[in-house]
């Protein structure tokens, strides 16, 4: 499948001089040499590909540089140096004028703070984009309608921004993001400015209508648990460099580094973890091999941690994970599954 | 430190742009004037009330009941204190103001708010231009813009103009970025974004802005009237410079009503029109629930409201300005004095015409006229018994025959101004032939068989049917159409205009042959009779008493052309508008008024009169009676005086640039002599009016033993060490620091405080009223002697020099082009009891009621306009 979205080393570097700072990044200068210069490097060499129907998020600390490399992707901001290709197209040259065109049709954006317009309803809030483009008012109505009943907001139509709860105002600017029908939504730490309980609701929503809609998605994040609940791919920022870029698992199982492992730590695995990252792949062979006579239990590599505890528990011996043939992947002794429990535990007494 | 010759470098550069960019300034000043004018004429046209309700309907609308009402009674108020007129000057300039300061300021705001340069740039050019003092700025306006409107306004601009550029600056960029941000990601372009979420969420702000412009204007207004706009910030100056509090207050109690009328008013104009605002307003209404105090109308209403106010403002005012409209009557052809004369007329088209004539006539010459329309029978009791003083209609001896036998006796006869009347069949000069009551036997088919006739009741018909058709054998071809006169008009007009061939009842004179080609049938039996003249009657004794009216109505003669014509003119203009139509008549026939009613020849204005004199005047009392005085004269000789209430600085550049021609009050060489050294090359110096004048320190005369500046010394303890002064940098001043306090050895004691000369009074006259010691900077003459008891002290080293005399100076061009009056001006001397007992005239009628003071005062001294204004 070919990538939809690629970024190929992209810096941004705000203040005075900015291309010779990005020299001197190339040749090795450290972000901190740059800042006592007065010049800061937001974004230092990102490069990474979305595929189509992918939820790609970007994860980092505040300051760490993902929402400048997220307005660079639709051209808010200009990259210093580096290209951003959508569908293809070399959007860093694209005039003014074209570039407008892109952000009207084929990329839109949710904030996080909703950005909803006060001055106008929540019907001309979701058809603002629609707008923009100079669909005609019956036909943006409709679509406006459309997009409002499918993020649950069938019915307020007529209300005002300021008379929504947080929730429904990010559910307006969802709407406002899908009426114009982009391929690629940007969605800049949409859901940090809600409580809990409503994020959680957010991302349920976000992922069926994912599950409908196959909409290439970059999804800011500082919060490493949406980050995995949502994550196709997630890149870990750290000052202005992509650190990992991978899988929830490779994040998780596999750090980059220690940044990134203390990053995970608060992480709760069971809910992360699948058998695959768990099972012990050093024992390979038949089924039969496993030394247990037909009562053995097996799992798929998908199963999750919590699922391969149930199962576990129900057998003497260690579980056998099979791929979709059947084939002997690995197993999981009963030690291990406790073992990745305990180091959570050890983490959370750390904390 | 080198001296920085920054003053240098702008008396350059005000040089430079007098001489090199007039045109701009004149360009600017064509749109402020023609700006001002057009608001002030829409502000002063209606009634004062009807105004002040239009006013208080939009208050009921933007913010409610008590609003409304509040505002009508603050307006009424203003009415009530006569500042009517004076407020809408001041509200116009202020509109005017505040406008082009949106123009400027809104622009400017938005482009400072995208640009961190020009906000760079901008924000110290603002605080220069707020923080500048007004009269620094003030004198270039008058240089660039003359005096008036213009100046006033730009003063007000460069005032105004800041809070209006910060506000929208400010509103702009405090719209949430993530908003601005959101509408670009969406691929708005910037101009949208602007209009349609940068502005409308600014607005609140923008309003605010725009409410404080006006606020700045407003208080700026008093300043402004210095450069003599006038208006409300005119009588302030007035009223400082004449230590009369109570009409300064009253100016500015009428100022802060408009301030808070505006303020509020644009404050609620501020929620209307942002959605926000709206949306908000209407929410607490909606909790409000109705209620009668805070109801307001919907907008719809609101209009509706206005313009039928508007519309009848309108009507009110055309009518009411033809009540007013009276033309200055120059005083040789003065005749009438203001004396009542009233017409009567019977409505027809001569007798209008005549009426109207003699009442535009008379008016010109001074007369009060009120023209009466009545029935004929009416009008001649009204004449006999003495209510109305003449007709021109009456038709003698014939016609209203009987009137004259009942009431002949008691009136007078003053003789026919018009004798060929007669009456007529007529018919169009194209009908061929047809010339004499012979011509029409045997042509009855031509014609129908009709004769178009007016009123079956007119005398006229009656001979037509009983005489003249049976003389001449057509009452058995020809049947007489009864209608009307308006009805036979019409269809003379219809038959007329499609050549058709048409025999109408006619009579001489009637304007109908003047608008067609007509002939009148010739009757060469005389059976029409010989006509009547038509004469005009007085009440018996009218011309006795007026002889020179009687003499006029009995010299009085229109000749057919002149009255057919006039009464076209007449007919033209239809009802409502005869004196209109007089006056257009009368440009087309000019001389008629002086062949009517003749003058004296030398009573007439000499050619220079005809261009209105700018003068200018300083509100101290000396000036304001020479002033008004040499306007009451000199309009009795047919000049015309614009007067205007200006400060001395402005006055001295309003007179060297020649946008002022004349002031009465200088006082030179000493006290003004910075001045005038500036600008005497462009100044011509037309002589002394008064003199000796004194320069003097003064200290009321219950502080014993100071006599002199000698007493002075060693008192300082007893005056605190101060002297009261005046303006800094004035003559006077610069004198007493420079040599007359060193030359008595006083420099050291005393401190000369620096004011203004309403403070200096106002100190005076509280220390006068506790009774403690004040020594003030004064001159002779001035009021202050005649109402304090004061010591003048004695200044025998004669320091202060020998007394300025009191002068009246011009702009240099003002001998040229008026030889007469400037010989008139350079003999013109008043004595010390001329002008005290002038002044205590004017002081005596009050303010405002200058110009009959000055009638009473020269009622007492008969031979002073003569010796001013020798023949």
């Amino acid at each position: 499948m070919s990538s939809r979205l690629e970024a190929e080393h992209l810096y941004k570097v705000f203040g005075r001089r900015p291309s010779q700072a990005v020299e001197r990044l190339r040749s090795g200068a450290d972000r901190e040499e740059l800042r006592a210069d007065g010049t800061t490097a937001a974004v230092i060499d990102a490069s990474f590909t979305v595929d189509p129907g992918q939820i790609f998020v970007v994860m980092g600390l505040s300051g760490s540089g993902k929402s400048t490399l997220l307005r660079m992707l639709n051209g808010l901001l200009e990259p210093t140096a580096g290209q951003v290709r959508f569908d293809g197209q070399d959007l860093t040259a694209l005039g003014a004028r074209d570039l407008r065109e892109v952000r009207a049709r084929k990329i839109s954006m949710v904030f996080q703070h909703f950005a909803l317009f006060p001055h106008r309803s929540v019907l001309e809030n979701a058809a603002y984009g629609l707008a923009v483009q100079g669909v005609a008012k019956a036909d943006r109505v409709k679509r406006a309608t459309e997009a409002l009943e499918l993020c649950g907001l069938a019915g307020w139509e007529k209300s005002w921004p300021d008379e929504l709860s947080g929730g429904m105002q990010q559910r307006v600017g969802l709407a406002r993001a899908l009426a114009t029908d982009a391929d690629l939504l940007l969605m800049d730490e949409s859901f940090s400015a809600l409580d809990p309980l409503i994020r959680r609701d957010m991302q349920d929503q976000l992922l069926t209508l994912q599950q409908t809609l196959k909409k290439t998605i970059v999804f800011i994040t500082h919060d490493l648990n949406e980050a995995m609940r949502l994550g196709d791919r997630i890149a870990v920022m750290r000052d202005g460099r992509i650190v990992q870029n991978g899988t929830a698992e490779d994040i998780l199982v596999r750090p980059a580094n220690d940044y990134v492992a203390s990053f995970t730590k608060d992480v709760d695995r069971s809910k992360v973890l699948t058998a695959s990252a768990v099972m012990d792949t050093d024992v390979r062979g038949d089924e039969t091999d496993c030394g247990c006579a037909g009562d053995c239990e097996s799992v798929t590599p998908d199963t999750p941690f919590a699922e391969l505890c149930a199962v576990s528990a129900r057998t003497t011996h260690p579980v056998a994970v099979l791929d979709d043939e059947r084939k002997l992947v690995g197993v999981i002794p009963a030690q291990r599954l406790i073992g990745f429990l305990g180091e959570q535990d050890r983490e959370a007494a750390h904390a | 430190m080198p001296r920085i010759p920054l003053g240098d470098w702008v008396n350059d550069a005000v040089d430079w742009l007098l001489a090199h960019m007039g045109w701009l300034f004149d360009f600017l000043k064509t749109v402020f004037t023609g700006t001002y004018d057009g608001i002030a004429a829409v502000l002063q046209a209606p009634e004062p009330l009807l105004l002040a309700g239009i006013f208080a309907v939009l208050a009921f609308w933007l913010r409610g009941t008590t609003a409304g009402l509040l505002t009508f009674a603050g307006f009424a108020f203003i009415d009530s204190l006569e500042l009517w007129d004076d407020a809408m000057v001041t509200l116009s300039l202020v509109l005017v103001a505040t406008l082009i300061a949106l123009v400027i300021s809104v622009p400017v705001g938005i482009w400072a708010a995208r640009s961190e340069r020009v906000s760079g740039l901008v924000r110290p050019v603002l605080d220069f231009m707020q923080t500048l003092p007004a009269m620094i700025y003030l004198i270039p306006a008058i240089l660039f813009f003359g005096t008036g409107a213009s100046a006033g306004i730009v003063a007000t601009l460069i005032f105004a103009l800041a809070p209006g550029v910060r506000m929208t600056e400010l509103g702009i960029r405090q719209v949430d970025k993530e908003l601005v941000e959101a509408a670009e990601a969406f691929g708005t372009t910037p101009r949208d974004t602007l209009l349609r979420v940068q502005l409308p969420l600014a607005l609140p702000t923008v309003m605010a802005g725009v409410n404080q412009v006006i606020m700045l204007g407003l208080s700026m207004a008093a300043i402004a009237g210095m450069v003599g706009t006038g208006g409300l910030g005119g009588r302030v100056n007035e009223a400082i410079g004449q230590l009369d509090v109570g009409l300064g207050s009253e100016a500015g109690v009428a100022i802060v009503i408009l301030a808070i009328y505006l303020d509020r008013m644009t404050g609620a104009l501020g929620t209307q029109v942002s959605p926000l605002g709206r949306r908000a307003a209407a929410k607490a209404r909606a909790a409000q629930g109705l209620r009668i105090w805070s109801y307001r109308p919907r907008p719809q209403v609101a209009v509706v409201g206005i313009v039928i106010l508007a519309l009848v403002a309108g009507g009110m005012g055309m009518f009411g300005s033809k009540g007013d409209d009276t033309v200055p009557v120059a005083d040789g052809k003065n005749v009438g004095q203001g004396e009542k004369v009233r017409i009567g007329y019977v409505p027809w088209d001569d007798g209008v015409a005549s009426t109207f004539l003699w009442k535009e006539i008379l008016e010109e010459r001074g007369f009060q006229v009120e023209a009466k329309q009545l029935d004929a029978g009416p009008l001649y009791t009204s004449v006999a018994s003495g209510n109305v003083d003449f007709m021109t209609g009456a038709w003698l001896p014939t016609t209203h025959e009987q009137y004259w036998k009942k009431y002949g006796d008691r009136l007078d006869d003053l003789g026919a101004w018009y004798d060929k009347t007669s009456l007529e069949l007529s018919v169009p000069s194209y009908m061929k032939g047809v010339d004499s009551l012979d011509d029409l036997k045997g042509k009855a088919s031509d014609f129908d068989g009709k004769i178009t006739g007016i009123e079956s009741s007119a005398g006229e018909t009656a001979l037509l049917k009983s005489k003249v058709l049976k003389a001449y054998g057509l009452d058995q071809e020809y049947k007489v159409v009864d209608s009307s006169t308006p009805a036979m008009l019409a269809e003379l007009k219809r038959a007329y205009s499609q050549k058709e061939p048409i025999v109408v009842t006619l009579w001489s004179p009637h304007w109908a042959y003047n608008d067609y080609d007509l002939k009148k049938l010739k009757d060469p039996k005389d059976a029409w009779g010989s006509g009547d003249g038509i004469h005009t009657v007085a009440r018996k004794g009218f011309a006795a008493k007026n002889p020179v009216v009687g003499k006029w109505l009995k010299d009085f003669k229109l000749d057919e052309k002149q009255l057919t014509s006039l009464e076209a003119e007449i007919n033209k203009a239809g009802k409502g508008e005869q004196q209109d139509a007089v006056r257009t008549w009368l440009k087309s026939n000019p001389g008629v008024v002086d062949k009517l009613a003749p003058v004296a020849k030398s009573a007439a204005a000499p050619a220079e009169a005809k261009i209105p004199i700018d003068v200018a005047w300083f509100p101290w009392d000396e000036d304001i009676a020479v002033t008004h005085l040499w306007k009451n004269v000199l309009e009795r000789r047919g000049y015309q005086l614009n007067l205007k209430q200006m400060d001395v600085g402005p006055v001295y550049t309003g007179l060297a640039s020649g946008d002022l021609d004349l002031n009465f009050d200088a006082w030179l060489p000493y006290a003004q002599a910075n001045y005038w050294e500036k600008s005497k090359d462009r100044l011509a110096d037309l002589g002394t009016w008064y003199e000796p004048t004194s320069l003097e320190v003064a200290v009321p005369s219950y502080v014993k033993g100071i006599k002199t500046y000698e007493d002075l010394k060693g008192k300082a303890d007893l005056f605190d060490g101060k002297i009261i002064g005046i303006e800094p940098g004035t003559g006077e001043m610069n004198l007493l620091k420079n040599k007359v306090l060193p030359g008595y050895g006083l420099d050291k004691e005393y401190d000369v405080v620096d004011g203004s000369t309403p403070a200096m009074l106002t100190e005076l006259k509280r220390a006068y009223a506790k009774k403690q010691p004040v020594a003030v900077v004064l001159w002779s003459p001035h009021w202050a002697y005649s109402q304090y008891d004061l010591t003048k002290l004695k200044d025998g080293k004669k320091l202060f020099g020998e007394g300025n005399t009191i002068r009246t100076i011009a702009n240099e061009k003002f001998p040229e082009q008026y030889p007469q009056l400037t010989k008139w001006i350079k003999g013109f001397h008043l004595s010390e009891g001329e002008l005290g007992t002038l002044e205590g005239e004017i002081n005596a009628h009050g303010q405002g009621h200058e110009d009959e003071a000055v009638d009473a005062w020269l009622k007492k001294h008969p031979d002073v306009v003569e010796r001013m204004t020798p023949r």
